[in-house]
């Protein structure tokens, strides 16, 4: 049986000529002075891990480490510029919640909307309707255009939407901290239980109880690369060992990117 | 050891598919997504109609205010002479509505999507589709007010050739379409395109036979022969010209220039298609 997920010396290069609004104005001006200052950013480079059925990865890091890159290339929003992933199943992904709802559109029009874009069966999204409505409570509102909302019932729903269908996959971005203290409890809960029923997890996430008490591997991703992988005890134990000496104004050496091969 | 770096990664490496393949994924994709252009287009309609108090009745007079704009104009103050002016160029203003409003949406079409385009993986195609899609939908309430004026006050002009409507109609799909998808990729690159479109619409209108006859040309066509053929080329003066045909003489569109716009259209749809999968990756990093 092959992995839930297979990803070999992952690599994600952003062009920095081209990233970020750009005018002819500004491409003119960088062709003029070509050679100058860096092009190319990898935000992941020789990244190879493996997450079997009924595996849960946790993927720890410092902010900028490329975690969030990795779940979006695993989600198939990024293409690799380098190496090869292969995803076994369906996919859900929780990745910034609340946003790219059509705000002139109702709670209801949205739901239907988002389900399509992830490319849920009609018929399967309005089995779920009522459910997803009762979970986000938004009563009489979710007939109202989501330009009314409030931001926590914003991200409510979205997280009603995202939590529905029922993925073989399950990546998960940060996603506990939204709401007030009855829907945080309450959306905790429905995390346990994806994560119960999901074959496969990718967990990124800076809040380390979860990876100690839900992850049975860890990976931590320093400057876009792998440096430590295993029991998420020791890996957790080494990363907060780094973080602390950073947190004190220290600079902790680098360590060197795991090649593949020790990954197994 | 660099060396052996280098060897590892070229082990693996994705595949990027053929021209064939591409075109070929990417019609099972549209398809797969039928639903997401359907309500993407249902959800554009909606808007419309939902913030102005005469709601979807703005696609009916939208074409005729500007058609009334233009009659002001050209037959009153240019004191032009031509019988039944109002549906001369009524014909030609109806169809550039449609074309100018789809392109002009497409330029920010993917654009306005950056935040979904972050979150979900689906086929970005799909987005100037239902753009174009849309479009289809308000042209044909526009064919209303046409069709009440050609009834009501020009019924001299009604032919059984008003039912070729759909075949000259397809033509300029196929070609709206085309644009829409390689205008509202290139734009996420260009954010000027956004400001030229505007202008080269414009001019694009005024240089085809919209306001006026390609038989006002004449004095082109005797002395620069050339340059008319060259004018031609301009898909819009065969569609302008065929539209002219159906509603205004009665009479059969000019089939070998429409045959030629068809062509173009196709081969610019496939290219357009082909770039567009090309640039498609690209858009989550650069959005």
């Amino acid at each position: 049986m092959p992995p839930a997920i297979d990803v070999r010396t992952l690599g994600i290069r952003y062009n920095l000529r081209l990233t970020r609004r750009n005018t002819v104005n500004v491409t003119f001006r960088n062709l003029a002075r070509r050679r100058r200052g860096p092009t190319h950013f990898w935000a992941l480079r020789d990244v190879t891990f493996h997450v079997d059925h009924g595996e849960s990865l946790a993927v720890i890091g410092p902010n900028g480490a490329g975690k969030s890159t990795l779940l979006q290339v695993l989600a198939g929003i990024l293409e690799p510029s380098e190496g090869v992933i292969a995803v076994n199943g369906r996919i859900s992904s929780l990745l910034t919640l609340g946003a790219g709802f059509d705000t002139d559109l109702s709670g209801r029009d949205n739901i239907l909307l988002a389900g399509a874009f992830m490319g849920m069966d009609h018929g399967e999204m309005q089995g779920r309707m009522g459910e997803i409505i009762e979970f986000a409570d938004l009563g009489q509102f979710i007939d109202a255009p989501i330009k009314t909302y409030s931001a926590g019932m914003n991200a409510r729903l979205g997280f009603s939407i995202a939590t529905a269908v029922q993925p073989d996959v399950l990546l998960l971005d940060e996603v506990i901290g939204t709401g007030d203290a009855t829907f945080k409890s309450k959306s905790r809960q429905r995390v346990v239980e994806l994560m119960g029923a999901a074959k496969a997890i990718v967990l990124v996430t800076h809040d380390m109880s979860w990876v100690l008490d839900f992850c049975n591997r860890a990976i931590l991703l320093e400057r876009g690369n792998a440096v430590a992988a295993g029991d998420p005890t020791t890996v957790v134990a080494l990363h907060e060992e780094r973080s602390a000496m950073r947190r004190t104004g220290g600079i902790p050496d680098l360590l060197p990117p795991l090649d593949g091969s020790g990954f197994r | 050891m660099a060396s052996q770096t280098d060897a590892v990664r070229a082990t693996y490496r994705m595949a990027r598919p053929g021209p064939l393949a591409t075109l070929k994924g990417t019609v099972r994709d549209v398809l797969s997504r039928r639903r997401l252009i359907q309500y993407l287009v249902r959800a554009d309609l909606k808007k419309h109609g939902a913030d102005t108090l005469l709601g979807n009745v703005w696609w009916i007079l939208d074409p005729l205010l500007t058609m009334l704009v233009y009659v002001i104009l050209i037959a009153i103050i240019l004191r032009s002479n031509r019988e039944a002016y109002p549906l001369f160029i009524f014909c030609a203003i109806l169809p550039w509505k449609w074309f100018s409003s789809t392109i002009g949406a497409a330029v920010t079409g993917i654009t306005t999507r950056e935040l979904i385009i972050k979150q979900v993986n689906f086929p970005k195609i799909v987005l100037p589709i239902a753009i174009t899609a849309g479009g289809v939908v308000s042209f044909i309430f526009g064919l209303v007010p046409l069709l009440a004026m050609l009834v009501f006050f020009y019924p001299s002009h009604v032919s059984v050739w008003l039912l070729a409507l759909p075949i000259v109609a397809a033509v300029q799909l196929v070609l709206t379409l085309a644009l829409a998808i390689i205008v509202s990729a290139l734009t996420v690159f260009y954010r000027d395109i956004g400001n030229l479109a505007g202008h080269l619409l414009r001019l694009w209108f005024y240089l085809s036979p919209a306001l006026y006859g390609t038989d006002q040309l004449d004095k082109l066509a005797s002395e620069h022969p050339s340059l008319f053929s060259l004018y031609e080329l301009n898909p819009f003066a065969a569609i302008f010209e065929s539209y002219r045909n159906l509603i205004y003489y009665g009479q059969a569109p000019t089939w070998n220039l429409l045959g030629l716009v068809v062509l173009e259209s196709l081969v610019l749809l496939v290219v357009s298609v082909l770039v567009f999968r090309r640039l498609e990756p690209s858009f989550a990093k650069i959005l």
